[in-house]
């Protein structure tokens, strides 16, 4: 019985960290994650954009790794967008945005 | 004993000085303006015909508002803009001296090509078609051997940086740094690690200031220093806190000659006895501030008693002062400073002073510590910056201090990145602006590190020491000359306003802005449509959301936002994890930093040795003003200041020449003495002893203190720590 306790447990662990890869504890390339933002989300997240004007420093660090979870982005309008990028350009965003969000040592505002 | 140097200056005729160049020194006071007309740029005047242009001054980081008085083309006078709050309508000997940068015959004129060797001073006058053109090849071959991040770009305080840090960006360059790691980068991120963000003080209204080192007297900050006597006069108490009897701990109501890199054990002190006596609002602290309960039992062990030892203040002092300190409160303040480049434990330092600050309630209120206003500008839109796929990870300084701010990183640790040549090599250099030859401890490294290098380019308005050690000198625009962006100022309790810069007069001889030297430059490195505007158009953009700004600055050389200054975060949370001031920093903590300040007793000078400390005064600005006629007639020389009592023990009497050795290296300078420091510690001014052989009015006088200081660095930023080194002082031909 605690083989199986063991095995369900194991089985829960691997599939929280599929669906949460950026729960795992990898850094991604911030500057990368710069580019990847400015270039394929602040097009609509911006003034007098079709989306909530986003910056970095919109949320705290906490709630973008909310934001990050795949149960959480894909139940945004643009999951779309969410869904044609590689898991690696996702880290690299979020790592971005994390790294310099409200309560981060580097608050940054991307204007 | 006398004080040679400032002979011809005494504090009554300086403070006359000022006085003469300052007008009214409030807004709509009835004085009236002689009507501004436009610059006098490309309009054909009579002879004898006077216009006047405003502008706003240069001469240090504190941009007050100005009003050129231009004759047949020439400025003939500097003087303040009584509009200006943030200078109280002053305009001091610096500004005033800004006719010295415009017509300096030793202005750079020319660009020009080294030819020799580093430092030989010997240069061929070139085009700037060649210039440009050197440039694309140099730093495109730089870039293909060592990718992008090959080249270092240095920008100064400048008002067209912004377009040095943006040329950096598309070029693709995550090595950008500027002064701040030479000087408040630590302070910063105390303050930003206790309240979220870097507070400013609101001196006018407050009622008890305990200076720790700043020297506000001397060391002119807007609207700081008129403030602070303003304040004075009005009955606040001034305590300093300075091995060095400065002009501020002369008028200060208290002055503790107090043991240099003890201040956080005073500040301990101080909390230990607010916190044990309960001299703090218990409502307050349970509402705003995080980690009080932490912080008690952390200064158990910082009693006055214990401190007294530490600091040379007694303990009976360091009680009543924290007494008087928390009576005063809310309108108390410990001053945040602004230059914090002195221990290797600055960043913690400053903790201690922010946490004092916060017991005392004074956050976001009248008499206290204000945050940032809002100013109003947009940020342009510009073409999206390119990625370079080659280009390493990361900064080359990364992680070599824990908590550098990531756009700053440290002048130190690159520096010693590049003498390593890790993470991987830097090769160029572009150079706006600073003068690390004479501003960064430790001179011979800095030109090591240039030694490193296969090209640098310096943009300048003078031969500064590190221009003279640069491949390629460019000369560059001064503020009289040049249309400048729009830049917002925190005036704290003056005023949050809006600043910009039109030319008073034509740009003399081929400088250029250094805006328009890498507008140029872009398009010969295919990058020209990153940089597809002109200053007019950006500046636009900017005030977009202001609009009545660009009329209001034309007709009174400034725009005020009448945003709010008190009660701004009301209702908000802190930028912090906490979501409150921390008195307990909890990321400090996860990183294995001390969540709140130890004391760890700095080094201290053996009986033979001097500490050597650094200081600012109100003639110089750094290390590059030291050869301004008008500036140098003040101080034409530095010298070290000595104890009298101290140099008996050496046989040296006052005027001799001496020898001061450091682990680093040697200079000579004469000797004058002063009651006024501590006999442990010695003293001199930045901006002499230079290299530059295109310096006429300071060349050969005094000698270079960051020849002698030792490049020490604060351990959680990086920033540097330029109060560390101890140095020996010989009379010259003693063996």
């Amino acid at each position: 019985m605690f083989n199986a306790i063991k095995f369900s447990i194991f089985t829960l662990i691997l599939i929280s960290m599929i669906s949460s890869p950026l729960l795992a504890a990898k850094k991604g390339n911030g500057r990368k994650g710069k580019y990847l933002f400015r270039k394929n989300c602040r097009t609509c997240h911006i003034e007098n954009g079709s989306a909530a004007v986003l910056s970095p420093n919109s949320k705290t660090q906490a709630n973008w790794t909310k934001a990050f979870k795949k149960d959480v982005y894909s139940k945004l309008k643009c999951s779309a967008e969410w869904e044609k990028r590689k898991a690696k350009d996702l880290l690299d965003i979020y790592t971005y945005m994390h790294d310099h969000a409200f309560d981060s040592p580097s608050p940054a505002k991307c204007e | 004993m006398s004080e040679r140097n400032e002979s011809t200056l005494t504090r009554r005729s300086f403070i006359k000085w000022a006085g003469l160049s300052s007008a009214a020194t409030v807004a709509g006071s009835g004085v009236n303006t002689p009507k501004l007309q436009a610059s006098t740029t490309g309009s054909k005047k009579q002879k004898g015909s006077i216009q006047y242009a405003y502008s706003v001054c240069d001469m240090c980081m504190n941009k007050c508002g100005l009003i050129a008085r231009v004759e047949d083309g020439i400025v003939k006078k500097l003087d303040p803009n009584p509009k200006f709050l943030k200078s109280r309508g002053m305009l001091c000997a610096r500004g005033n001296a800004g006719i010295d940068r415009l017509y300096d015959p030793d202005r750079l004129k020319h660009p020009l090509l080294r030819v020799g060797k580093r430092g030989e001073g010997k240069w061929k006058q070139i085009s700037w078609d060649e210039a440009y053109n050197l440039m694309a090849e140099r730093f495109d071959k730089i870039a293909k051997k060592y990718t992008r991040c090959g080249v270092l770009f240095t920008p100064g305080s400048d008002m067209q940086s912004t377009f040095v840090h943006r040329f950096a960006e598309v070029f693709g360059s995550y090595n950008v740094t500027t002064h701040e790691s030479n000087c408040l980068v630590s302070r910063n991120r105390a303050f930003l690690d206790t309240y979220g963000e870097v507070p400013f003080a609101d001196l006018l209204n407050t009622n008890y200031v305990i200076m720790s080192g700043s020297n506000r007297f001397e060391a002119l900050v807007t609207p700081d220093s008129t403030d602070l006597m303003t304040a004075k006069k009005r009955g606040c108490k001034i305590v300093v806190l300075d091995p060095r009897y400065t002009k501020t701990a002369a008028l200060a109501d208290e002055w503790f000659p107090i043991k240099p890199g003890t201040d956080m054990a005073f500040f301990l002190a101080v909390t230990h006895v607010i916190i044990n006596e309960n001299r703090f609002d218990a409502e307050y602290a349970k509402d705003k501030l995080f980690g009080l309960e932490e912080l008690r039992e952390h200064v158990q062990q910082y009693s006055p008693e214990w401190a007294e030892k530490e600091c040379d203040i007694s303990a009976k002092d360091i009680i009543r002062i924290a007494r008087e300190l928390s009576t005063a409160a809310p309108e108390a303040i410990i001053y945040p400073g602004r230059r914090s480049s002195d221990y290797t434990q600055s960043s913690q330092i400053r903790r201690s002073m922010a946490i004092v600050n916060a017991l005392l309630g004074n956050w976001d209120r009248i008499g206290g510590l204000t945050a940032t206003r809002q100013v109003g500008l947009s940020k342009p839109h510009l073409e999206e910056a390119p990625f370079y796929e080659d280009n390493p990870d990361d900064r080359v300084d990364v992680d070599r201090a824990p908590m550098m701010f990531e756009e700053e990183g440290s002048f130190k640790l690159i520096r010693d990145a590049v003498l390593e040549q890790k993470p991987y090599p830097v090769k160029g250099w572009f150079i706006y602006k600073f003068n690390p030859l004479q501003s960064a401890a430790n001179r011979q490294k800095t030109i090591q590190m240039m030694a490193q290098m296969d090209f640098i380019v310096n943009v300048d308005i003078t031969m500064s020491d590190t221009a003279y050690y640069s491949d390629l000198v460019l000369p560059s625009s001064s503020y009289l000359e040049r249309t400048d962006p729009a830049s917002g100022l925190q005036g704290s309790s003056a005023c949050a306003c809006v600043v910009t810069r039109d030319p008073v007069v034509k740009p003399l001889y081929e400088s250029k802005p250094v805006f328009e030297i890498l507008k140029t430059l872009s398009t010969k490195m295919d990058l020209g449509e990153y940089f597809d505007f002109t200053i007019e158009e950006y500046r636009k953009q900017q005030l977009k959301k202001l609009p009545n700004a660009e009329k209001i600055l034309k007709e009174d050389g400034v725009y005020y936002n009448q945003s709010k200054l008190y009660g701004i975060y009301e209702g908000k949370i802190y930028k912090t994890k906490s979501k409150k001031i921390e008195l307990m920093n909890t990321r400090y903590q996860e990183m294995g930093v001390d969540p709140m300040p130890v004391y760890h007793r700095p080094n201290m000078p053996k009986s033979n040795e001097f500490r050597i400390v650094v200081g600012r005064n109100a003639y110089f600005t750094h290390g590059s003003t030291s050869n301004y006629l008008h500036l140098n007639e003040l101080m034409p020389e530095n010298t070290l200041w000595m104890h009298p009592k101290s140099a008996a023990k050496l046989g040296i009497k006052e005027g001799d020449l001496v020898a001061v050795k450091s682990s680093v290296s040697e200079v000579e300078l004469k000797v004058t003495f002063k009651f006024g420091i501590r006999e442990d510690t010695v003293y001199m001014e930045t901006g002499f002893g230079v290299l530059s052989k295109n310096l006429s009015t300071v060349q050969g006088k005094g000698a270079c203190l960051v020849e002698l200081l030792e490049d020490q660095s604060d351990a959680l930023t990086g920033n540097m720590a330029m109060h560390e080194t101890f140095v020996t002082v010989q009379r010259k031909g003693v063996v």
